[in-house]
């Protein structure tokens, strides 16, 4: 859940997608600026912070970085439970893993905030020679379904920041001229509204 | 014995005053009643009411209750009955749902008719402000929590038991009396208190009874000699079990003194700690919280609203007042690790391990060198019976290589043409490949490209998918296979070791996740059995799912320490010596050398996530070790007692199902 104050934007953020898609390497691109061709596992999961400065607000994500494998996938919604933004992560060469993010995007649609920014990454985009996921194919899938979509490399770090920016950008909080009561109307129930209400 | 110098006490007060009272032959007592004769025969000799246990730091949790000391012949017993909950309590409790102790807490803690022959010492503390207490010490190292003594009485207490039974202040500590061991007590250090020393004191009573052939000298030097296991002693020395304090096998397990210690560190760490750390540091906001709730004792629970929200600040640990400096006594030093001559020395002729027990304590208080774990693993995974030859191992290895190279010959047979309608195949091989290729690569024998070793960690994984096929590959296996074939250096060796491993861990993997569930579990009951403060801060922070420890238990600290200090760390938790769920105390010892910072920074689930993760590089692991052991044997059976049977590393129990349920999805 994103929370406001003084333009002080803490914004929750899930990472998820199929093992080895990237989900740890984005992050530590992000967060720490590194790099390591032989990423470890994730294990359970991870939490990272990290502040973007976006005009005059600044934006705090707490990132939940989750373990990929299937195994593990019910302890996911643990980890996106009241996310604010998601990231959905898959590699452009493994068509098995941009099947894996058409399910979590399923999931989220069916499970998540309905106001969650969801953004899909098509990662390890600097593997153009071993690409199995074209861009074309990925962009109508993303339009489709209402997510923004970026081809991103963690290795060279094209694409990174900019995804978490985009992110931030569109957190119905950062946007306090379009929605100047700081309320998301939904027809969902009360319940569902408190977790989508960034501002309340 | 020199009777007249052990009954000469003159130097303490304590006994001075006792002295007098007993020649007035009135006890004090805040009952107002001198010793009573009870119709069984038995006879009350002190009785002292407001005596109080202090489960927690909340002062709502204390329960109070009277201590007895009961003559019944010759034999003294102690007691302590709480209270029946009044109805003041009462009706605060009945406001607070998760404050104030219960009536099954009471009963609990409640001490009947304890023998005062099972009593190794009491520690009494008389700070000059602030409550007296005591701590009984059992002759099995274990301990009752403190006892405070509200309306003072502790010196008339001590001064009792002096006139019953024999009682001896040490030599080192003049706050501690040792009640049954006082063979030259003015020249055994305690600190290097060997406990067949309080074996070969402990019965030479009976020995002289029962073995009058046997000197003194004699019993006190051969039982030095023994292992600590005691086994071979026990039924030459019979007539030890006339005393039932000191039945070898309840004090072997570990060094009376160090559990002590550490008994004594434990209680004062529970009652003072969170004062003591604000004090000495500066108040963090959650112990300032708390300070500022003690110092308006009236806020608590004083209207139905309040209740709830008092019970998380309820005031801060008892006794503010006492600071003396707390003596950082851990577990047993860790010894050296476990060499070649000594693993020869633990087999005899024909190879088998003649003493199994000493092997794993030995393992377990040192480890083994390195170049002994290609032999030593195999024995504490299981692999290998402690029983067997020489020969019979080459034997065994030679048809387990050709067992193993069936198992892989089912996979490898699989063409690429078969692959592309074997999804599933495809599938697990894909996740195994993705994983093999981020484990260790940063340890010489798995790093660059192409590493053969690389190639091995595959073959196995992949066999053992098929091995077995239910639980198949799931992520953390890798961790677990990288150290072993590290060691074995040897395919089919590694491979067996694996699966050996997996016969307890597999269900760490299970798809509904209820091996790692039960064992989160039980490290929640051992938290709140071991650091109740601990306990209710992530119980009040809604982190009571113990997620943030997920990582060390699904891979045993894999990612905690480094390589060579996870192999130590493994082989200590494999020789299962004081508990199959070492590991679980493990995590209690870790959480608790940081709980000041939890609390103090008020860690919320993420951060605390963030926290743990992070310690990964920077845990001391033979000082953590040393604390788990510790806390091990101070929660004795109330540890095991949280721990359901099955949970893993136990082995599982069997069911008609298979061992691993899953739902479609084969992965």
């Amino acid at each position: 859940m994103a929370t406001i104050g003084n333009n002080n934007i803490n914004a929750k953020l899930v990472l998820l997608g199929d093992m080895g898609a990237g989900k740890s390497s984005l992050v530590l691109r992000f967060v720490k600026g590194q790099f390591f061709e032989f990423q470890e596992s994730t294990i359970g999961a991870a939490f990272f912070a990290q502040t973007l400065a976006l005009n005059d607000a600044t934006v705090k994500f707490e990132i939940w970085d989750t373990a990929g494998q299937e195994r593990y996938h019910s302890l996911a919604p643990m980890y996106y439970r009241g996310a604010a933004a998601a990231i959905i992560v898959y590699d452009i060469t493994s068509t098995e893993s941009f099947e894996r993010a058409k399910k979590w995007v399923q999931e989220l649609q069916k499970q998540g905030n309905p106001n969650m920014v969801t953004a899909l990454a098509g990662n390890k985009a600097d593997l153009e020679d071993k690409r199995r996921v074209t861009t074309e194919e990925a962009r109508t899938y993303a339009e489709e379904n209402g997510l923004f979509f970026m081809e991103t490399s963690a290795k060279t770090a094209i694409n990174v920041n900019d995804i978490f920016y985009e992110i931030a950008r569109r957190l119905p909080c950062a946007q306090p001229a379009q929605n100047p009561t700081g309320m998301v109307l939904t027809d969902r129930p009360a319940e569902r509204l408190q977790i989508s209400s960034c501002c309340a | 014995m020199h009777e007249a110098e052990l009954h000469d006490l003159s130097d303490d007060s304590d006994y001075a005053a006792s002295q007098q009272q007993a020649s007035g032959s009135i006890m004090r007592c805040d009952s107002g009643k001198s010793a009573v004769t009870e119709p069984n025969g038995s006879e009350v000799v002190y009785s002292k009411d407001n005596v109080t246990i202090h489960p927690t730091q909340y002062a709502s949790e204390r329960i109070s209750g009277r201590l007895l000391l009961v003559k019944q012949g010759s034999s003294l017993f102690m007691s302590w009955i709480p209270y029946k909950a009044s109805t003041d309590e009462l009706g605060y409790m009945s406001r607070s749902s998760n404050s104030g102790p219960t009536e099954k807490d009471r009963s609990l803690y409640t001490i009947k008719n304890l023998p005062l022959t099972d009593v190794r010492s009491i520690r009494r503390h008389t700070p000059a402000l602030g409550w007296q207490y005591i701590i009984v010490v059992l002759s099995s190292g274990l301990a009752f929590p403190p006892l405070y003594f509200y309306s003072g009485g502790v010196r008339e207490f001590l001064g009792t038991l002096k006139q019953h039974i024999f009682i001896m202040r040490s030599a080192d500590d003049a706050n501690v009396f040792l009640v049954n061991d006082f063979q030259d007590p003015l020249q055994r250090s305690l600190s290097s208190l060997e406990l067949p020393g309080v074996v070969s004191v402990a019965n030479r009573a009976s020995l002289r009874d029962s073995r009058g052939s046997v000197s003194s000298a004699d019993n006190s030097e051969r039982v030095n000699q023994e292992t600590y296991d005691g086994s071979a002693s026990t039924s030459e020395y019979s007539g030890r079990h006339k005393h039932k304090a000191y039945d070898p096998a309840r004090d072997l397990s570990i060094q009376v003194l160090e559990k002590f210690s550490l008994v004594t560190k434990f209680a004062r760490e529970t009652t003072s700690q969170l004062f003591r750390e604000g004090h000495n540091n500066g108040f963090s906001p959650y112990e300032k919280r708390q300070q500022n709730n003690y110092a308006s004792p009236n806020l608590v629970g004083t209207r139905p609203n309040d209740a709830q929200k008092n019970a998380d600040v309820t005031s801060v640990a008892s006794d503010p007042l006492e600071f003396d400096k707390l003596p950082l006594v851990w577990g047993k030093q860790r010894e050296s690790p476990l060499c070649l001559a000594e693993w020869a020395a633990f087999l005899d002729s024909e190879g088998r391990v003649v003493d199994s027990k000493a092997l794993r304590k030995r393992i377990f208080y040192g480890g083994a060198e390195h170049n002994l774990r290609k032999e030593v693993w195999k024995f504490l995974l299981g692999y290998h019976e402690y029983d067997s030859t020489f020969a019979e191992r080459e034997y065994l290895a030679a048809v387990k290589k050709s067992e193993y190279d069936i198992i892989k010959s089912q996979w490898q047979s699989i063409s690429a043409t078969q692959a592309k309608r074997f999804t599933k195949f495809r599938e697990r091989k894909g996740l195994i490949e993705k994983d093999v290729v981020r484990t260790d690569r940063s340890i010489s024998y798995y790093e660059g490209e192409d590493n053969p070793n690389v190639a091995v960690l595959r073959d196995i994984l992949l066999t053992y998918s098929f091995y077995n096929f239910d639980l198949g590959y799931c992520q953390g296996m890798s961790d677990f296979l990288s150290p072993i074939l590290y060691v074995m250096k040897d395919e089919s060796e590694s491979f067996w070791c694996f699966v050996a491993l997996m016969e307890r861990l597999g269900p760490n993997f299970n798809r509904d996740q209820n091996g790692m569930h039960s064992q989160l579990l039980a490290l929640s009951k051992l938290v709140e059995l071991l650091d109740s403060p601990l306990h209710n801060y992530l119980k009040q922070a809604d982190c009571l799912n113990y997620f943030f420890c997920f990582r060390w238990i699904l891979i045993q600290f894999k990612r905690e320490f480094e390589y060579l200090k996870v192999m130590h760390l493994w082989e200590v938790l494999w020789t299962h010596y004081l508990s199959e769920h070492f590991h679980l105390y493990m995590c209690v010892a870790i959480l608790k050398r940081y709980r000041k910072k939890i609390m103090g920074e008020q860690m919320d689930f993420d951060t605390l996530l963030k926290f743990i993760n992070e310690l990964s590089g920077h845990i001391d692991l033979d000082g953590t070790i040393r604390d788990a052991e510790a806390l091990c044997a101070c929660a004795g059976e109330n540890g095991t007692a949280c721990i359901p049977p099955g949970t893993p590393p136990s082995l599982p129990v069997e069911t008609d199902m298979g061992l691993y349920p899953q739902d479609d999805d084969v992965l």
